[in-house]
């Protein structure tokens, strides 16, 4: 296994295990227990067997022994379980810690291009996928392994002759099991395939349903689905076939070995005997261990494909580990305050130039609009701006410091930005405005909402400040309104206002309008925003497009 | 999925009826497959026995040579049995699944844009939808459990009291003590497994929330606090985690433990029997048999609790999906008018109370094409899908000498060809996306939206599969495949809302030619902000906050300045681009 790599899956779990030695131990000791106890109960009821054959009472100790080694087994395989689903949990924890830690330490650039669906992916059900590799993958395989070496070796001290026949048809098993398990995951994928297709087509559904029913295709729609839902089940189909298909052949297998064993045991053949000769209760027990010995090796085969397809995940988080990070910046001597300057900035994104030797000054408390065409490279200054994006060439700053310069701390009270849509977070309409800052107090909220014309209508919700935010809570409006209390609750000397994009009639509009002339007085105020110069006034400077 | 006679899709029943025929064959295998479970036992006693007497001496190898073919034979046919019936079993709630799909189904694709926005009406159904999975699993497992369970215990239980009645009932004791166990259990499994759902959710949404949300807090450089937030979802998700999994995974073994407890008296009893101080008079093979039946019973009736759980969420399941499970009504055919004018008289239309734009007139003749433009927001698409009528208008609108309002939601999909902004794709081929399982060449429509160069450089041409919503396709390929796919499907009537936005003037131009072409005997509204081939139409909508003005594009010239500024800043500029 490749440990070697700087900070990926496996690093991240070792060290989840050396943080919990009497756990990781613990997990051991019982799978070891558990393997151990399942040998008991058939080893008790072959000398049972035995005295009863030779006529002889049972004591009631060896009757509360056989029933204590079935509670034995009971209480280890209970304990196991439990053990490894709180070793899983250990494991997985420790690994979306680091995951977290790692998404911020990712540059903008980074997080902007990432497809947000993708990375929860990696989050949830890649890290469940190796919490399943260890757990119900290398563990079990282990326990399984030694449960199987172990019916063996008690097979071979009573009956060797078995123990020769079951190494002859085990591998030969394995092998057909391992064939079934690998067209069944065939099978299951083609199967996966579909369902995702089926389930894809309804919320597609959702989204076209105006030119569904527009075009009056309501049938052939109903056709499509009901062709993807037989696509499904015809692979479907055929997992079912090698699904009922496998036990049957299990169970007729151990009967076949047991007839054998009972045959040649049977046989009166004193060279046979040597080998096959066993007592009744013993043969009692091997009945009872050759029923054992298949399920082991039918999750051997599940275990190994678990682990396959583990993998694919490992890799994945550890792409996802491996990624360059941005170069954290040090606690600054000053906060940067003061005139915001671009300094002959060139910058684009991968091959296209965008800006090119733009410099420009606002002085402190000067309010200006950036003009241009589409595309010239207008949010561009805001991201620069922002610190989301190094130029390529020459300097940002804000009152001198650098803006990458400016740590995670002290951003929000250097610069806000009332971004263009409303990214609502999870969590209650205080949080819409703190996002769980813990800089910003309650207080230093409420402010920002009342100068964003904001705390009336929030006031008039069931438990004010404190409401679960929902979708349909506040108009279009008014989650600008938010945005805009959001941007100011830190009291930023440097306030950039995006476009707004959403349709607002007259009257709101007017509203925001006035909260964002609220919000501006006395800072830096760079707006890209038509509308917002119309009411605000001040200097425009143009961004030109870089075309000859 | 054709309906049937007397089939009421919102009863259970219904399903399992129109399922007799792998009904029947799951039955027949069932009984089979668990009265044959019962040999088994039988014959590994039978075995155990036989040996005992050829070590004894009163017997030979004769009869072991008899009796294993047979218990081969045996489990072989019982085996094959279970094959049967686990192959129907699937095949049945498969059967089941497809058909309660296709009834949700047919019923989502009835409902109107307006209808699915409301109160979340969509979400609904897709929920129903995958809740179908759960109920049909509900369905299978209590078919399959019926016999594996139900026929299966019943059958060893009556073979134990064959065996010895009084030994038999004194070993079943502690199986109800292990179900009443399981009950009293019920409450804080159940209440640990909620918690553990709740806590996923939040999870989920926390992780969610740091992916989606990262840029934003990246500005306002609150990462760690989101980071803290994750971690504390992260601690109450593994907390309820192994509460609720180890509640769930260690109980059973106990259970069991607790039912095997029989084992005891069976032991004790069982043994004396076979001295025969007993209650019985039992050979070895009675005494293995008795404890095998008994071992399967305990293992048996622990999986019923599953059983239970599995009907009892499909329960669930089914009281929300049973309210959506109507009959779904039956379409008429389309029934494509012949060609006619359109008329609006002092047409106007409100959002709530908010008036969008009012007093609109105007005569469409079949070969017209009518512009639509004016700033943002002016009410261009609103005025478009007026037409659709998925919202009651003020006014007139007319096609023909009937009312638009008049006419039946079908009626519509047969006059009105409509195309909105959103392109609306779907996840297939190039060729079904246009066609829609209508039986034609798409060739003629992708050219005429001056797509076919572009398909036929595709690696499979008409058969590429473009993508979950055309993600494979350029915007302005989008955008020229809804269009082949809407004159495909040709109307007397069309919207087109902003075909263009995405093309360059190029194309525009070829596409507009063909359009000019195709709709002859059409009237055609184009709704656009790009101005070039305005003047090429017959009239032009002008439309600037609330107020619409009707006349050709020289009219407007003259009387719009809005317009005139419009339309002169798209065509001073030399080859510029859109946004």
């Amino acid at each position: 296994m490749k440990t070697d790599c700087k900070n990926g899956v496996f690093t991240a779990i070792r060290m989840a295990a050396a943080s919990h030695p009497l756990l990781t131990a613990g997990t051991l000791l019982c799978v070891a227990a558990s393997v151990a106890a399942s040998l008991l109960p058939p080893l008790l009821l072959a000398r049972v067997i035995d005295k009863l054959t030779a006529g002889l009472p049972l004591t009631f100790w060896a009757v509360v022994a056989y029933f204590g080694s079935l509670a034995l087994e009971g209480g280890f395989s209970s304990a196991q379980e439990s053990l490894l689903v709180l070793f899983g949990q250990k494991m997985t924890h420790a690994l979306r810690s680091e995951m977290s830690r790692k998404l911020t330490r990712l540059p903008a650039s980074t997080l902007a291009a990432q497809n947000p669906g993708e990375v929860a992916a990696r989050f949830s059900g890649d890290v469940d996928t190796v919490e399943a590799l260890f757990t119900s993958g290398i563990i079990s395989m282990v326990a399984d392994a030694c449960r199987i070496l172990s019916i063996l070796a008690v097979i071979a001290v009573k009956n060797s002759g078995l123990a020769v026949i079951l190494l002859l048809v085990l591998p030969l098993f394995a092998v057909f099991t391992r064939h079934v398990q690998k067209r069944m995951l065939a099978a299951q994928l083609d199967n996966r395939r579909a369902v995702a297709a089926v389930s894809g087509q309804v919320p597609e559904t959702l989204h076209n349903i105006r030119t569904i029913r527009a075009l009056g295709l309501e049938d052939y729609m109903e056709r499509r689905y009901d062709r993807c839902i037989g696509a499904g089940y015809a692979a479907m189909e055929r997992t079912n076939f090698y699904d009922a298909l496998y036990s049957p052949v299990v169970l007729v297998l151990n009967a076949v070995v047991v007839g054998i064993v009972m045959l040649l045991s049977a046989s009166g053949n004193p060279t046979v005997l040597t080998f096959f000769g066993m007592s009744v209760g013993t043969s009692v027990a091997v009945i009872n261990y050759i029923s054992r010995i298949f399920a082991p090796i039918e999750s051997l085969g599940m275990e190994i494909q678990t682990i396959q397809s583990a993998m694919a995940g490992v890799e994945r988080i550890d792409a996802f580990l491996g990624q360059p990070e941005r170069t954290a910046s040090a606690a600054q001597p000053s906060a940067g305050r003061g005139d915001v300057e671009l300094s002959h900035v060139t910058f684009g994104y991968g091959e296209k130039e965008v800006l090119h030797d733009l410099s420009m000054t606002v002085k402190q408390g000067e309010q200006i609009t950036l003009i241009g065409r589409t595309g010239a490279g207008k949010s561009t200054v805001f991201k620069l701006l922002l610190g989301l994006y190094p130029p390529q060439e020459g300097t940002v700053t804000i009152g001198g410091v650098p803006v990458a310069a400016i740590t995670d701390r002290e951003r929000r009270s250097c610069i806000g930005c009332v971004e263009q849509h409303f990214a609502r977070v999870p969590g209650t309409v205080l949080e819409q405005i703190t996002l769980g800052d813990p800089q910003i107090t309650e207080e230093m909220a409420k402010r920002a909402a009342v100068l964003a014309g904001i705390d009336g209508a929030i006031q008039t919700l069931p438990q004010g400040y404190g409401t679960p935010c929902t979708d349909g809570m506040f108009s279009q409006g008014e989650w600008q309104l938010l945005s805009i209390a959001r941007a100011v609750a830190a009291d930023p000397a440097v306030l950039l206002l995006d476009e707004i994009t959403a349709n607002l009639d007259a009257e709101t509009e007017a509203r925001v309008l006035e909260a964002l002339r609220r919000a501006s007085a006395g800072r830096t105020v760079l707006s890209v925003s038509h509308r917002i110069y119309e009411d605000l006034g001040g200097r425009t400077v143009e961004i030109k497009t870089r075309t000859e | 999925m054709k309906p049937e006679k007397n089939f009421c899709p919102d009863r259970v029943l219904s399903y399992f009826r129109l399922e007799w025929l792998p009904l029947a064959f799951v039955t027949l295998s069932g009984l089979v497959y668990n009265i044959g479970l019962l040999a088994t036992p039988w014959f590994e006693g039978r075995l155990a026995q036989c040996l005992a007497d050829i070590l004894g001496g009163s017997e030979t190898a004769a009869k072991m040579a008899m009796l294993v073919p047979a218990y081969i034979l045996v489990t072989l046919l019982v085996q094959a049995a279970r094959f049967v019936k686990r192959f129907y079993v699937r095949r049945f709630a498969n059967n089941i699944d497809r058909r309660m799909k296709g009834i949700l189904y047919a019923n989502l694709v009835r409902q109107s844009r307006a209808a699915l926005e409301k109160e979340g009406a969509g979400e609904l159904m897709t929920k129903a939808i995958s809740d179908v999975d759960d109920c049909v699993e509900g369905m299978r497992k209590f078919t399959t459990e019926v016999f594996d369970t139900g026929v299966a215990l019943v059958g060893y239980a009556v073979m134990l009291l064959v065996y010895d009645w009084r030994l038999a009932l004194l070993s079943l004791l502690f199986t109800p003590v292990s179900y009443v166990c399981a009950a009293w259990m019920k409450k804080p499994v159940q209440r640990a497994g909620a918690a553990y759902k709740k806590a996923a959710g939040a999870l989920s949404a926390a992780t969610l929330d740091r992916a989606q949300n990262a840029v934003t807090y990246r500005i306002y450089g609150c990462e760690d606090a989101r980071a803290e937030k994750y971690e504390d979802a992260l601690n109450t998700y593994e907390k309820t985690a192994v509460r609720s999994n180890v509640w769930q995974s260690a109980l059973p073994p106990l259970y069991l433990a607790a039912s095997e407890a029989g084992v005891l008296f069976i032991l004790w009893f069982g043994a004396k029997n076979v001295l025969g101080t007993g209650w019985s008079v039992w050979d070895i093979a009675a005494f293995t048999t008795f404890l095998s039946c008994f071992t399967k019973l305990v293992v048996k009736s622990s999986k019923a609790a599953k059983l239970f759980n599995a009907v009892q969420k499909a329960e669930v399941s089914w009281t929300r999906i049973k309210p959506l499970m109507k009959q779904p009504e039956q379409l008429a055919p389309l029934r494509i008018p012949e060609p006619a004018d359109v008329t609006l008289e002092n047409l106007s239309f409100a959002y709530g109370g908010e008036p969008v734009f009012t007093g609109l007139s105007l005569t469409a003749r079949p070969g017209d094409i009518i512009g639509i433009t004016g700033p943002v927001a002016c009410g261009k698409s609103t005025l478009g899908r007026v037409f659709l009528c998925e919202a009651p208008y003020g006014g007139s609108a007319r096609f023909g000498g009937t009312e638009f309002s008049a006419l039946t939601p079908r009626q519509i999909s047969a006059t009105v060809g409509y195309l909105g902004h959103d392109p609306e794709l779907s996840a297939d081929t190039v060729q079904n996306n246009v066609l829609c399982g209508s039986e034609q060449e798409a060739e003629p429509y992708l050219a005429e939206a001056a797509l076919d160069d572009e398909v036929r450089r595709m690696e499979q041409g008409l058969e590429t599969v473009i993508g979950p919503g055309g993600t494979r396709l350029s915007g302005g390929q989008a955008q020229r495949l809804a269009l082949a796919r809407t004159l495909a499907h040709p109307r007397p009537v069309l919207v087109l809302d902003d075909p263009f936005s995405a093309l360059d003037r190029n194309t525009e131009d070829i596409v507009f030619r063909n359009l000019q072409e195709y709709a002859k005997d059409k009237v055609v509204f184009l709704i656009s902000h790009r101005l070039y081939h305005f003047p090429q139409m017959q009239q032009v909508i002008f439309m600037d906050g609330g107020k619409t003005t009707v006349g050709t594009h020289a009219e407007l010239m003259a009387a719009e300045p809005v317009y005139r500024q419009l339309y002169e800043s798209q065509t001073s500029q030399k080859g510029g681009g859109g946004a």
